[in-house]
């Protein structure tokens, strides 16, 4: 009895063992026996995984894309639209011309400019000095607006000929004019040496300077601009209708919301706020537009494709149940068995997440080389899609693995090899 | 040093009715025997080979292999153990026809705790040496499908033999082998044998049979030596 004790434990201490590069060698060769079928196997998950690559990487580029349109120009342009005053009312207007100087405190404020303009002012018979035909004096039909100084920087305009109305010509209320490049362009008045003049509602003014380049309220390109003060003297053009602010980028949310209590403190209720939307919030909302069907698509077709692995790789084992047997006549576990098979079924999920990540991204570059967009693609993607196709062939592979486990030896070997 | 010994094995099928394949079998075979066992189909050849190959479990009495009692263990330990110990020769060769014939012998220590000098590298040069043994050095790198059908027998009795298996099992190994090829085969098992090899061989065919050195037939599932 004794003699016999030791020897069982030894046996007792016996594990099936396999050197994990065994393992993976044995899966390889499985894989690479069928090399035809193989491919096709992969061919469902190629499917999916692409799918889910176009759908995400092109969707990622697109919102990249429509984000990229809010350049720097839109993203820094806060614009505060001042409701006219209620009639009759003695509280006076509710944004004064020296408003913009309390804007023009806040952190973040590059530069900002008052307007004022009204319907009653919008069609003006302009015409300038230079009457050619007697009976010709209809002019040019333009908008007259009040604008304060500084509306060149504002608008982000160059002035292209003479100068630009400033605080002296405000104070003094001058009787001149800025005109906008396509109202001097209408009025034919290319260069302001001469001092010309443009005439409308029985007055005149001299023109000092064109104002050309405008990015902002390009309206007033076909405008005449007068200094506060002489359109409020001579047209009755006095409350300001609008502030333009140009901020620096990123300050826009946050001057968006002060502009206006700086602007009419207690009334800033009143004043409407144009501000730049917020461009995360516009880029996850392209995405989830693009997304939603072809994503649940892509899913599907990932299904299909471990239905595909799992049922070749059913086929594959009941194909190799004599190589089955003989493996565990020379010392497999069930464990080990059904680790190979898994692996094998993991190889091919594997196999078909390379390919699909790698043609999903072939088309995303495509597709934005096409529309002369910005591939974006994210590294997660690119190397969770191989991963989530070997996900797929692991999950594929449980059931053959389990049934390959199962068979008895003996009967395995029965089968031919 | 007895490397089998069979004590009361019984293996009783669960049908209806109940099939005794194998009736108070004692059995014992000592190291560099060489031992046929001859029968006709039915008469519970398989059954045994299967009990001795640790294939099957018997119903009742003791197995002892290479001095370890097999009754009470599990089947990983089964499992370690007949991939230690038993080297198998299938009548069907179960040769991977995908892999070459250095691969199929080299597949028999993929599933063993490497022995001190039978590393994974020297795996390859080991295989060659085991071609060598069974006359088919020239045979390297071919696949079995290019290989006649005693080659392919001598390819599976290499891979049995990588492993230095305490015993040999080999299962009608001449049964799908043209006369020629039979002779052949037969004579690398005398060479075996005169190298000290443990050789447990089932057979219906009385030629092959009458080469070993013991023989015993088994007749309904009972063992009877026979003399010469």
């Amino acid at each position: 009895m004794k003699r016999a004790a030791k020897p069982v434990r030894e046996a007792r201490g016996e594990r099936p063992w396999m050197d994990p590069r065994d393992l993976w060698t044995e899966a390889l060769a499985g894989v690479l026996a069928r090399p035809v079928r193989s491919a096709l196997t992969t061919l469902g998950t190629v499917l999916g995984i692409t799918t889910l690559v176009i759908t995400i990487g092109v969707a990622t580029t697109a919102g990249n894309q429509i984000v990229g349109r809010f350049d720097a120009l839109t993203a820094t342009s806060v614009t505060v639209t001042v409701p006219a005053a209620p009639p009759g009312g003695d509280t006076g207007p509710l944004v004064g011309w020296s408003g913009t100087d309390a804007v023009r405190r806040l952190a973040g404020v590059e530069s900002a400019a008052a307007l004022a303009d009204s319907a009653a002012t919008d069609a003006v018979q302009v015409r300038s000095n230079d009457v050619k035909a007697p009976g010709d004096t209809s002019g040019q039909s333009l908008a007259v607006v009040a604008a304060s100084a500084d509306l060149a920087t504002a608008v982000r305009g160059t002035v292209t000929a003479g100068r630009f109305y400033d605080a002296g010509d405000v104070a003094r209320h001058s009787q001149v004019a800025v005109l906008g490049d396509q109202a001097a362009q209408l009025l034919g008045i290319h260069r302001v040496e001469d001092a010309p003049a443009v005439f409308f509602r029985g007055q005149s003014y001299t023109v000092i300077g064109i104002l050309g380049g405008i990015q902002r309220e390009q309206r007033l390109s076909t405008a005449v601009m007068l200094p506060p003060t002489t359109a409020a003297d001579r047209l009755g053009l006095r409350d300001v209708t609008r502030v333009l602010v140009n901020t620096v980028l990123g300050a826009a949310k946050q001057v968006a919301r002060q502009a206006p209590i700086a602007l009419a403190p207690g009334h800033e209720d009143a004043l409407t706020v144009l501000a730049p939307v917020d461009l995360s919030k516009a880029r996850s909302g392209v995405q989830n537009d693009v997304n939603g069907l072809f994503l649940v698509l892509g899913l599907v077709s990932l299904v299909v494709g471990a239905i595909g692995i799992a049922n070749v790789t059913l086929v594959t084992v009941m194909e190799r149940v004599g190589e089955i047997g003989l493996r565990r006549a020379l010392g497999a576990s069930r464990r080990q068995v059904a680790g190979q098979f898994l692996l094998e079924s993991t190889t091919i999920g594997l196999l078909g997440g390379i390919v699909g990540a790698a043609l999903g991204i072939a088309v995303v570059v495509c597709v934005a080389a096409v529309k002369e967009w910005t591939p974006v693609l994210d590294l997660r993607l690119a190397l969770g899609a191989p991963l989530a196709g070997a996900l797929v062939g692991l999950v594929a592979g449980l059931y053959p693995s389990l049934r390959a486990a199962r068979m008895e030896p003996v009967d395995a070997l029965r089968a031919p090899s | 040093m007895t490397v089998i010994e069979l004590t009361g094995v019984e293996r009783t099928f669960d049908s209806q009715p109940p099939v005794r394949a194998l009736r108070e079998v004692n059995l014992t075979v000592r190291r560099g025997e060489h031992l046929s066992i001859v029968g006709p189909s039915g008469s519970g050849k398989s059954t045994l080979l299967n009990t001795l190959g640790l294939l099957d479990r018997s119903t009742a009495g003791s197995y002892r292999l290479d001095g370890v009692e097999t009754t009470g263990l599990g089947d990983r330990e089964r499992t370690a153990l007949r991939g230690s110990r038993i080297g198998f020769v299938f009548q069907a060769f179960h040769l991977l026809p995908y892999r070459t014939v250095d691969e199929n012998v080299m597949l028999a220590e993929a599933y063993r705790r490497p022995r001190p000098g039978r590393g994974r590298g020297s795996r390859l040069a080991r295989a060659r040496e085991a071609l060598e043994r069974v006359g088919l050095g020239h045979r390297s790198g071919f696949r079995p499908d290019r290989l006649s059908g005693g080659e392919r027998q001598r390819v599976a009795i290499a891979r049995a033999l990588i492993s230095d298996p305490a015993l040999l099992l080999c299962d009608e190994p001449t049964g799908n082998l043209d006369s020629e090829n039979t002779l052949s085969v037969l004579e690398l098992f005398d060479d075996l044998c005169a190298q000290g090899m443990t050789l447990v061989l089932i057979t219906h065919d009385e030629a092959v049979s009458r080469r070993a050195g013991l023989r015993v037939r088994i007749t309904d599932g009972s063992l009877a030596l026979e003399t010469s």
